[in-house]
């Protein structure tokens, strides 16, 4: 009946009520979280590139020089860097760049051996469950990355490289382009990536020290550290925007259906009363 | 006195971005100088203290583990912390010396034993810049 249909109305409205305020306030959670997150991503971009460019630098003016670091080796086992995030309820962000390391490491075991690294819960239970080669994890580390815990992964890293248990490491992350979109890249860390304008061979004189090898030694797990800083901040500030957009999405979807809820009950209301008044007045005309 | 432009910078901002007449770090060989014009230079830089000159005055700021760049046109450093002397949390750094210590008297493994005394001097070398040591 026509007043049961109105009950079940009002009970619909108020559920996706109240799921819109739990969207609506973590909307409101993730654009806080993003404004601080870029700052930090911005901050961590200088730094990076910053660190890059000076590598580059002693390379070029270096002419002798050359190191495993940049020329790489034969490969035979890869590892992969995969940064994704604590939290669903992302929108694609998760499923995004897991799709990516996914193709990625397809494509490596044709030719070699994989093995990873997950950082970000959902990395970590992806990886686990399929059986991948993880050689370590880090959940909940993203939001408040320290250098201290970027030193910790990248002496990981370094190690792998020095025991000859990975050749080449590749980091798969979720780039932040604006607050819009979002990319799932992959980038080399080792080798290192040649910068885009190939720095000549400069003919200037450079004093080093200690010597060139020994300050690439000391200088590599910084870059190293700098890279997983870099793209676990940019990760993260990706995370809260997608995050945002995904929950503004679900809040319009919400009013939306409130809408057509409140159209709906307000018609079912309407013709409760006309039936009513109908009846009324063919219960009157009866009686004369 | 002739300057030259030095930039500082570290994951979280940019420290110091400007012209400096002197420049006095602790490189893994030892103190240097840098002055205008100065030879082109790559070095790594452990825990130490950064002196800057600027208008003919010296400021101090505390160093953790870096790289100094010099080339013709700018010197820069890359570092993974940076602060002057009157924004370092003493009490923090006391409280890390502290947890050095112990860690280094428990002596764990040799990794742990290695990153407890790089924790060490990190904290020492806060302190010593905090209490004016370098002025």
């Amino acid at each position: 009946m026509a007043s049961a249909n109105m009950k079940d109305i009002k009970r619909r409205i108020k559920s996706v009520k109240s799921t819109m305020q739990i969207t609506k306030a973590m909307e409101l959670v993730a654009s806080s979280k993003l404004r601080k997150a870029r700052e930090k991503a911005d901050s961590a971009k200088r730094f990076f590139d910053a660190l890059y460019d000076t590598m580059w630098e002693i390379t070029a003016e270096n002419s002798t020089f050359d190191s495993i670091y940049f020329s790489g080796r034969e490969v035979k086992t890869v590892l992969y860097v995969v940064i994704a995030g604590d939290r669903g309820l992302a929108g694609g962000y998760n499923s995004n760049v897991l799709k990516l390391a996914q193709k990625r490491i397809d494509e490596a075991s044709e030719k070699c051996e994989t093995a990873v690294i997950p950082i970000g819960r959902k990395a970590v239970e992806y990886f686990t469950k399929r059986g991948y080669r993880v050689v370590a994890r880090y959940e909940n580390i993203a939001e408040n990355i320290r250098m201290n815990s970027a030193k910790e992964i990248a002496s990981k890293i370094m190690a792998a490289f020095k025991n000859g248990n990975a050749d080449r490491v590749e980091v798969i992350f979720t780039d932040y382009v604006s607050p819009l979109l979002q990319e799932a890249k992959f980038k080399s860390v080792i080798p290192l990536e040649k910068p885009a304008e190939e720095a000549k061979k400069k003919n200037v004189q450079t004093s080093y020290e200690p010597s060139p090898e020994q300050l690439f030694d000391i200088i590599m797990p910084q870059y190293i550290a700098g890279v997983i800083y870099g793209s676990v901040s940019d990760a993260f500030a990706s995370e809260q925007a997608s995050r945002r957009i995904a929950m503004e999405n679900a809040t319009d979807n919400a009013t939306e259906m409130i809408d057509n809820l409140s159209l709906l009950y307000n018609r079912a209301r309407q013709a409760t009363i006309t039936q009513e008044i109908t009846e009324i007045v063919s219960g009157a005309n009866s009686q004369e | 006195m002739a300057s030259f432009r030095l930039q500082i910078i570290t994951p979280d901002r940019i420290f110091y971005d400007d012209e400096a007449e002197r420049l006095i770090v602790r490189t893994t060989d030892g103190e240097m100088g840098v002055l205008a014009r100065h030879e082109n230079f790559a070095g790594a830089l452990p825990s130490g203290p950064v002196r800057i000159m600027k208008d003919g005055k010296y400021r101090v700021a505390a160093l953790s583990s870096g790289v100094l760049k010099v080339s013709a046109d700018k010197t820069t450093i890359i570092a993974e912390a940076v602060e002057w002397a009157d924004e370092i949390d003493i009490e923090w750094a006391n409280r890390s010396a502290e947890e050095a210590r112990e860690k280094i008297q428990k002596k764990e493994s040799d990794k742990e034993l290695l990153y407890a005394e790089l924790k060490l001097k990190r904290a020492l070398n806060r302190i010593n810049v905090h209490s004016g040591n370098y002025k």
